[in-house]
C-alpha cells in the first residue's frame, strides 16, 4: 500500500524532468526579476515595509484605479464569454471545410500584433467609424457618437483581441462531449433547455473556467489597449504601473502597483482552478 | 391492436435509402429483436422510432399515439445506446434520477425509484461512485436502470452487450431478460448476434439492406426460414443448388450433384432452385425419407456435438451435426450415409 502510494507520488515519475528546461528558463527570466519587483515594494529606508501598500490604499485616486481594472476586465471577459460560448459550440459542431475556415478567423489575427490591431480600432471607433454609423443606421442611436477613449469602446476593442482565447478552451472542451449525451438526455424527458443546463453546461465548464482565467488575466494586465483606446484619462493598474517606472520614476509605487496587480491575476488563476474541480468533478 | 407500430418508415442519406418503407408492429410486453448484418438499418431504425432522426415517408405509432412528430423527450421511449452514453459528470445514482428530475418527479418518489432500479440491476453498493470508475458491465447496467427508471412505455436497447465478453453477456441476457418481463416492459432489442436474438427474443425481425425480411418467433425464424438470407443469417444449413424436374401436390423433385431429393413447394419445373437442411435434421447412418452418400471432409469436435463437414461440387455446402458417433470421430475421406426428412427439406427460388 505505502509503495504504490511512493510509486505514485509525481517526484517519483522520470517524466517530470522533462520539465526541466521550462522551468529553469522561467526561473531565470521570469521568477527572478519577480522577486526583485516584490522586494523592491516591500523594502523602504529603514528595510521592511508595508508603507507603500498603506500609501497606496490610502488614496481615494488608487481605489478608482484599482475599480477600473477589475470594471474593464470583467466587462471584457463577461462579452468574450457571451459571444465565445456559442461561437464555441458552433465551432466544434461545424463540418470539416467550415470548421477550418472559423478556426483560421480566429487564429489569424493573433498573428497581427496588438498596437495594430489597437490602432484599428481607433479607426472603428471613432465618431464617423463602422460602429458609430451601424448604430445610427440601425436607428439606436440618434447622431453619430465617438466610442474612442470611451469605456464601452475599451471593452469592444479588448473583447475582439482576447476572445480566441475564450473560444479556443472551450471548443476543445465541447469537442470532446459526445453529442449522443443530449439525445441519451432527450429520451429521459428531457426538454432542451433542460438538457443544456444540466448537461452541457457543467460538462463544458472546465472550457469555460480555463477560458474565463485566461481572458481576465489578460485584460485585467492589458498595457497597450487602454492606452491606445482610452487614454490617459482613465488610469488601469498596468497604466499605472508603466507611468510610475517610465514618467514619475517612482520605483516604489510602480512595483507596489504590480504586485497587487500580480496577487489579483493569481487570485483569479487559482481561483477559478478551484472551481473548475469543485463543480465540474473532472479534470 | 400493436404498441408500437412502425408502417412504411423510409429515410434516406443523400442518394443512398438506408430503410426501405420498414412496416413493424410489436405488442404490449413483447421482447422482440432487431437482427441483420451490420449496416443494414437497425441502427436508423431504432433511432426514428426514439424520434432522434425524423423519417422521410411512414408513420410511427405507440399506444394508440402517432408520435411521427414528437421531440423524442416527450415520446416516452428510452433508449439504451450502444456505448452507454451515461454522463460522465454525475454518479451512478445520479445518472439514475437524471430522468425523474427532468420528468419533475417528486424529490422522494426519485429517491425510491433510484434504490429500487439499482438493486434490481444489483448495483446499490455503487450508488455514489463516478461512473467512470466502473466496468463495462456495471456501466451497462446503470444505462439499463438509467433508461427504466422513469418506466418508459417502450425501450429500445441497441447493441447492449456487445462490448462485453462473452460469458459476460450471457449472464447479462439472462438478467435483464428477466428484468424486462418483471416489468413488462415493451422492448426492441437491436443485435447482430443470431444466438442472443434467438435466446432473448418473443419475435425477430430479420433485417437486410433497409428491410424486413422475416418477423416471426425464433423457432419459426429457425425452422421455417422465409427467404434464403434469413436461412443464411440465422444458424447453419446444408445448401445444395439444383434444377426442378418434377411437381406434384406440393412435392418438388429437384435433380442436385447428390441426386433427386424431395422438398415441399410449388415450383415449375426447369426453375433453378437451392435445397437446404439444418444440420441437427441430418441424420447419419440411419437413412431419413432418403439417404445420399458423401465423403468427409472434416470433424469438428464441439464438446457437446460433433460437426461434420462433407465434399462437394461448386457452392454447394453439406455439414450435419451429431450427437452421438458410436464409433468415434470418423477419419476424413471416409464414406458416409447421410438421411434426412422430406418435411425438413427448405426450397429457395435462386434469382
Ligand atoms: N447520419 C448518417 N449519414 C449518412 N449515412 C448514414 C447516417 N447514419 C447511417 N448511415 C448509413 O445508413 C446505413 C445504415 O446504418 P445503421 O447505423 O442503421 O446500420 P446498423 O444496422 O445499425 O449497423 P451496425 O450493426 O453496424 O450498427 C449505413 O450504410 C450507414 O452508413
Ligand atoms: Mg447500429
Amino acid at each position: 500500500m505505502k509503495a504504490a502510494a511512493a510509486a505514485r507520488s509525481p517526484w517519483r515519475d522520470p517524466v517530470i524532468w522533462l520539465a526541466v528546461p521550462a522551468i529553469v528558463y522561467l526561473l531565470v527570466l521570469y521568477a527572478l526579476p519577480l522577486l526583485w519587483l516584490l522586494t523592491k515594494s516591500f523594502i523602504g529606508p529603514g528595510g521592511f515595509t508595508l508603507r507603500p501598500y498603506i500609501d497606496f490604499f490610502a488614496d481615494p485616486f488608487n481605489w478608482r484605479v484599482v475599480w477600473n481594472t477589475l470594471g474593464i476586465a470583467l466587462w471584457v471577459t463577461l462579452a468574450c464569454l457571451i459571444v465565445g460560448y456559442p461561437a464555441a459550440f458552433a465551432l466544434a459542431r461545424a463540418g470539416a471545410a467550415l470548421q477550418i475556415a472559423m478556426l483560421i478567423a480566429i487564429i489569424l489575427p493573433l498573428s497581427i500584433g496588438v498596437v495594430v490591431k489597437a490602432f484599428a480600432w481607433q479607426i472603428v471607433l471613432r465618431r464617423d467609424g463602422v460602429v458609430s454609423q451601424l448604430l445610427v443606421a440601425v436607428g439606436i442611436w440618434d447622431e453619430p457618437q465617438r466610442l474612442l477613449f470611451t469605456e464601452p469602446g475599451l471593452v469592444l476593442g479588448a473583447a475582439n483581441i482576447f476572445l480566441p482565447f475564450m473560444i479556443l478552451p472551450i471548443y476543445s472542451v465541447v469537442k470532446l462531449i459526445d453529442p449522443r449525451l443530449l439525445e441519451a438526455g432527450a429520451t429521459l424527458g428531457a426538454a432542451p433547455l433542460y438538457r443544456f443546463v444540466k448537461i452541457m453546461v457543467p460538462l463544458t465548464l472546465p472550457g469555460v473556467v480555463s477560458g474565463v482565467a485566461f481572458v481576465f488575466s489578460m485584460s485585467v494586465s492589458m498595457y497597450v489597449v487602454p492606452s491606445l483606446l482610452i487614454g490617459d484619462r482613465f488610469q488601469t493598474l498596468s497604466t499605472l504601473t508603466g507611468r510610475s517606472f517610465l514618467f514619475m520614476r517612482n520605483e516604489q509605487l510602480g512595483s507596489t502597483t504590480a504586485v497587487i496587480l500580480l496577487a489579483m491575476a493569481v487570485g483569479v488563476v487559482v481561483g477559478s482552478t478551484w472551481l473548475a474541480r469543485r463543480l465540474g468533478g473532472s479534470t | 391492436m400493436n404498441f408500437l407500430d412502425v408502417s412504411g418508415a423510409t429515410k434516406s442519406f443523400g442518394a443512398a435509402t438506408v430503410l426501405d418503407g420498414v412496416d413493424l408492429g410489436v405488442g404490449q410486453g413483447e421482447f422482440v429483436s432487431l437482427l441483420g448484418p451490420s449496416g443494414c438499418g437497425k441502427t436508423t431504425l431504432l433511432r426514428i422510432v426514439a424520434g432522434l432522426l425524423g423519417v422521410d415517408r411512414g408513420t410511427v405509432k405507440l399506444d394508440g399515439q402517432d408520435i411521427t412528430a414528437l421531440p423524442p423527450h416527450k415520446r416516452d421511449v428510452g433508449v439504451v445506446f450502444q456505448n452507454y452514453a451515461l454522463f460522465p459528470h454525475l454518479t451512478v445514482a445520479e445518472n439514475v434520477a437524471f430522468g425523474l428530475k427532468a420528468r419533475r418527479r417528486g424529490s422522494t418518489e426519485t429517491a425510491s425509484a433510484v434504490k429500487r432500479f439499482l438493486e434490481l440491476v444489483h448495483l446499490s453498493d455503487f450508488a455514489d461512485r463516478s461512473v467512470r470508475a466502473l466496468s463495462g458491465g456495471q456501466q451497462q447496467r446503470v444505462a439499463v436502470a438509467r433508461a427504466l427508471a422513469v418506466r418508459p412505455k417502450l425501450l429500445l436497447l441497441d447493441e447492449p452487450f456487445s462490448a462485453l465478453d462473452r460469458k459476460l453477456r450471457e449472464g447479462m441476457q439472462i438478467d435483464l431478460r428477466r428484468l424486462l418481463r418483471e416489468l413488462g416492459t415493451t422492448s426492441v432489442f437491436v443485435t447482430h448476434d443470431q444466438d442472443e436474438a434467438l435466446t432473448m427474443s418473443d419475435r425477430i425481425a430479420v433485417m437486410n439492406k433497409g428491410g424486413i425480411e422475416q418477423l416471426d418467433t425464433p423457432e419459426a425464424i429457425y425452422r421455417k426460414p422465409a427467404t434464403a438470407f434469413a436461412l443464411e443469417f440465422v444458424g447453419l444449413s446444408s445448401r445444395l443448388s439444383g434444377k426442378v424436374v418434377g411437381t406434384q401436390d406440393g412435392l418438388v423433385t429437384v435433380e442436385t450433384s447428390f441426386g433427386r431429393l424431395v422438398a415441399p413447394g410449388n415450383f415449375v419445373s426447369g426453375a433453378p432452385v437451392m435445397l437446404a437442411v439444418r444440420p441437427e435434421r441430418i441424420t447419419v447412418d440411419r437413412p431419413g425419407d432418403f439417404a445420399v452418400t458423401a465423403k468427409l471432409r472434416d470433424a469438428v469436435f464441439q464438446g457437446a456435438k460433433v460437426q461434420l463437414h462433407f465434399e462437394t461440387t461448386g457452392g454447394d455446402q453439406l455439414m450435419a451435426e451429431t450427437a452421438d458417433l458410436p464409433h468415434g470421430l470418423p477419419a476424413p475421406g471416409s464414406e458416409m450415409k447421410l438421411g434426412w426428412a422430406v418435411a425438413d427439406t427448405l426450397i429457395y427460388p435462386v434469382p
